[in-house]
């Protein structure tokens, strides 16, 4: 019984990596705009039917998608900015209205051009299991755990170091003092999302090439980013990965422990447990309102 | 909307309607699913302005309601009438199971109900003991003969729902102009202001949202007799969320009868024109509408053409 | 009426709040002074209800009221303020105190609230919307008209006079003389200018980095040389904040 447990948190674990580049995109543009991108879990689905495509294609390895993934990808996340920006009445309300229209519309673009069916990697290469000590995983989540995790350095040394990285940090924590200060803020945003749409189309990717996707799951995608930052707040990168990992974890469990159609359930109950017994978060990052 | 118009579209309504369009079976149903759609965006509607909550999750309701009634009459037996009543106190219920959520922060809230729709319709498709699984729930009863009339068909079932929609508008413009109502109105913008006065704002609140829920149940419930059966996909369906928020916005959420002029515009427009140009996507095309609207005319586009352009007076 | 007996208020590392015990009746008319953040305005958000205090015991009427939500405590006839004067939104002048009223109290009298309009010199400004139709002047005094149409037992004015020019502070400085011989109602008053506190309040209390360093007559505590020695230490002397 412990070793499929310790098989459900191993799992957990590399599932984690995916999830956290979700939630982490998520809340770059909350960051820096504060406006939740509803149709992010889209943008994310998108790139995985982008790494289908190539494969189902082209005959190539899902991880040969990634650039193409991340062309697309940033070009749909830039007109969402498009959108967004626009908005001037209301910012706040309207732009989760207008956003998750841009979801709808991706949704059943993608139905459109991909129909209903479900579909996965037929990479052997892929799905290969790679066994560490009693803990099975498939490569193509080792390989994409790996990928998360450098994509997180990254992005954690982007916002240290670069312009535009520190830019976006400044706008997140004060618009009007970043403006005066010289830094665009039109533009920073527009960065902000176009780093987001990258960190999509690699766990898109990722996505398609360990588990299943169809159209339904662009929705499912968001609020699992958005209980993420629930769980950690859209402070740190260690901190989402943590809440993500977490959040892996429970699904894991739920899927050895309970079933696997109860695995939606588990991110659920995580994010109201910590509702009632963790009103600001795990690392108290949630304010709550009066 | 005048009052005085009211007695004429009453009377429209309750007579003119049916003696013209009676007969046609297939604009009769048109109408009734319009005026589904219409009751949906007007409670959709009243979270909003009243409550200030702008709600993804609607579906919830719709589908909780829609079960609640169907298994307690096909399988307890109970009539219809009160499976109705029944089913808003079912999509009550999952609302008191999403108060918690109401400390949260605007997007924070939409998230939080899109997450509790989702939970549901997994509930309804995994819970085969009682919901009847992805099979969902034949031989829902239809609404009953009373007095010789037939409120099962599609003209019946029209004076049912247009009833409880017309009850619905009544319920909303009686505490929109309240004390309620000015103090919901209040709490829009700073609830510390209101609480200050003695407001109890949190309570005001998961009032609105009980209220809205209750209403959007009993619609969801009158909607599963009328269609005969229920399954979890059509009963949760993401449907039931778009369909109403671009009737609201389009005809103007911030008034009363917007929501449903709204709703029959909009459903007609999508079952008569985007059907037929993109059958199994058109949702692609209203939410491309609900975007070209938010971006362009986030107060409706009725009001526009009725009205011409007004300066925004104030809220 | 009011008694707060060791409250302290931390956010965090920070001491707004240091170990106060002070008393209020509907009899007094109290001065709260100190530097800009000594904690007065804390302390205000401590009383109604707006933080909790991490530490210490707040009653008002003999009921301990550190648990109750904001409401409740308005309701129960503690009135406040704000500094920044924030209308109810969307409503007009009437419309805000009907609301007062209404949830403050209860019930809707008509008289008080006529009462109240003319006591704040808004008996003209009915029908103005409450956010966008009022001057300064104006706003501040539906705050004090909104707060007082709760029909409180103790008001917690929060530097109405700050920001007005001298001709509106001088018709304040009036109805704030005449509040509490009007309503009957206690009063504590946060204000920067010393002159103001020593004229309207028969009482002092002063605070210092969340400190309660004195409470007494004007006389006495402008003379403390604790008290004097905080106003200087703190570079005090630039005015309104």
């Amino acid at each position: 019984m412990s070793d499929l447990i310790l098989q459900a948190l191993y799992s957990g674990v590399l599932a984690g990596g995916a999830y956290a580049l979700i939630a982490l995109g998520l809340a770059l543009v909350f960051g820096t705009m504060r406006v939740i991108n509803l149709a992010h879990g889209e943008l994310v689905l998108l790139a995985a039917y982008i790494g289908y495509t190539v494969e189902s294609r082209l005959g190539w390895s899902p991880v040969a998608a990634i650039p193409l993934a991340i062309v697309i990808v940033c070009a749909a996340a830039a007109c969402v900015y498009g959108v967004v920006s626009r908005i001037r009445v209301d910012r706040e309300i309207n732009s989760l209205i207008a956003t998750f229209g841009i979801g709808v519309i991706l949704t059943n673009g993608i139905l459109l051009v991909w129909s209903a069916d479900v579909r996965s990697t037929s990479s052997a290469w892929l799905q290969e299991a790679v066994v560490m000590g009693p803990l099975y995983g498939m490569r193509g989540e080792l390989v994409f755990f790996g990928v998360s995790l450098a994509l997180m350095g990254a992005l954690w040394w982007w916002l240290a170091k670069s312009w535009y990285g520190r830019a976006v940090r400044a706008v997140a924590s004060n618009r009007d003092a970043a403006q005066l200060m010289g830094i665009p803020p039109g533009r920073t945003e527009l960065v902000s999302f176009l780093v987001a749409g990258v960190l999509a189309a690699c766990a898109g990717v990722a996505l398609y090439s360990v588990g299943v996707i169809q159209p339904a799951l662009g929705g499912a995608l968001t609020v699992k980013a958005f209980i993420i930052t629930v769980l950690a707040g859209v402070g740190s990168i260690p901190g989402v990965l943590l809440g993500a990992v977490l959040l892996g974890v429970a699904e894991a469990l739920t899927v050895t422990l309970a079933s696997s159609a109860l695995q939606e359930l588990a991110g659920m109950g995580l994010f109201l447990l910590v509702l009632f017994v963790l009103p600001n978060g795990l690392f108290g990052a949630v304010r709550r309102r009066g | 909307m005048r009052r005085a118009y009211f007695p004429a579209l009453l009377l429209a309504a309750y007579a003119g309607v049916p003696l013209v369009l009676g007969g046609n079976s297939y604009v009769m149903s048109l109408i009734d699913a319009a005026l589904v759609i219409g009751g949906i965006a007007l409670a959709w509607a009243l979270l909003g302005n009243l409550g200030g909550m702008v709600s993804f999750g609607h579906s919830a309701f719709v589908g909780v309601g829609g079960y609640v009634s169907a298994l307690l009459t096909a399988k307890a037996g109970l009539p219809v009438p009160a499976g109705l009543l029944l089913g808003g106190v079912g999509a009550v219920l999952a609302a008191v199971v999403m108060l918690p959520v109401l400390r949260l922060r605007g997007p924070y809230f939409a998230l939080a109900i899109l997450a509790y729709a989702h939970i549901f319709r997994i509930l309804a498709t995994e819970w085969t003991t009682v919901t009847g699984g992805a099979a969902g729930v034949s031989g829902v009863p239809p609404l009953p003969v009373i007095a010789g009339i037939d409120f099962g068909g599609k003209t019946g079932a029209y004076f049912v729902i247009l009833t409880i929609v017309c009850v619905f508008a009544w319920i909303y413009a009686r505490v929109s102009a309240s004390h309620y109502g000015l103090a919901l109105r209040a709490m829009h913008d700073s609830e510390d202001a209101t609480q200050v006065l003695g407001v109890n704002s949190t309570l005001l609140k998961a009032a609105m949202l009980l209220l809205s829920a209750f209403m959007t149940g009993v619609i969801g419930a009158f909607n599963a007799h009328y269609i005969g059966f229920l399954e979890p996909d059509y009963a949760f369906a993401g449907l039931w969320v778009t369909l109403p928020i671009v009737a609201a916005i389009f005809g103007g959420y911030r008034t009363i009868a917007g929501p449903l002029l709204g709703a029959v515009v909009v459903y007609l427009l999508d079952q008569l024109v985007f059907k037929t140009l993109i059958s199994s996507g058109h949702q692609l095309i209203l939410g491309a509408l609900l975007v070209a609207m938010i971006v362009f005319s986030p107060r409706g586009l009725l009001p526009l053409l009725t009205r011409g352009r007004k300066p925004d007076a104030g809220t | 009426m009011l008694e707060l007996d060791n409250v302290t208020v931390r956010f965090g590392g920070l001491t707004a709040v240091d170990n106060v015990t002070l008393r209020a009746g509907s009899g007094d008319v109290l001065g709260l002074v100190g530097a800009n953040g000594a904690g007065k305005t804390t302390l205000f958000n401590a009383i109604s209800g707006l933080v909790r205090p991490t530490a210490g015991s707040i009653r008002f009427g003999g009921t301990s009221v550190v648990r109750a939500p904001m409401f409740r405590r308005a309701r129960l006839g503690i009135g406040r303020t704000f500094q920044i004067p924030q209308p109810l939104h969307g409503l007009t002048v009437r419309e805000n105190l009907v609301v007062a009223q209404r949830f403050g109290t209860g019930k809707v009298d008509e008289r008080r609230i006529a009462e109240v309009l003319e006591f704040t010199g808004l008996a003209d400004k009915t029908g103005r919307d409450a956010a966008t139709g009022l001057a300064l002047t104006e706003l501040k005094a539906l705050e004090v008209a909104k707060a007082l149409a709760t029909d409180p037992q103790l008001l917690l004015l929060d530097e109405v006079l700050a920001g007005l020019e001298t001709t509106a502070k001088r018709r304040f400085m009036g109805m704030l003389q005449d509040l509490h011989a009007r309503f009957g109602v206690g009063i504590v008053i946060i204000e920067h200018d010393i002159e103001t506190i020593a004229t309207l309040c028969r009482r002092v209390a002063v605070l210092n980095f969340g400190r309660l360093i004195a409470d007494g007559t004007p006389d006495a505590v402008f003379r403390d040389p604790e008290v004097m020695r905080s106003y200087v230490g703190n570079g005090v002397g630039g005015g309104h904040g």
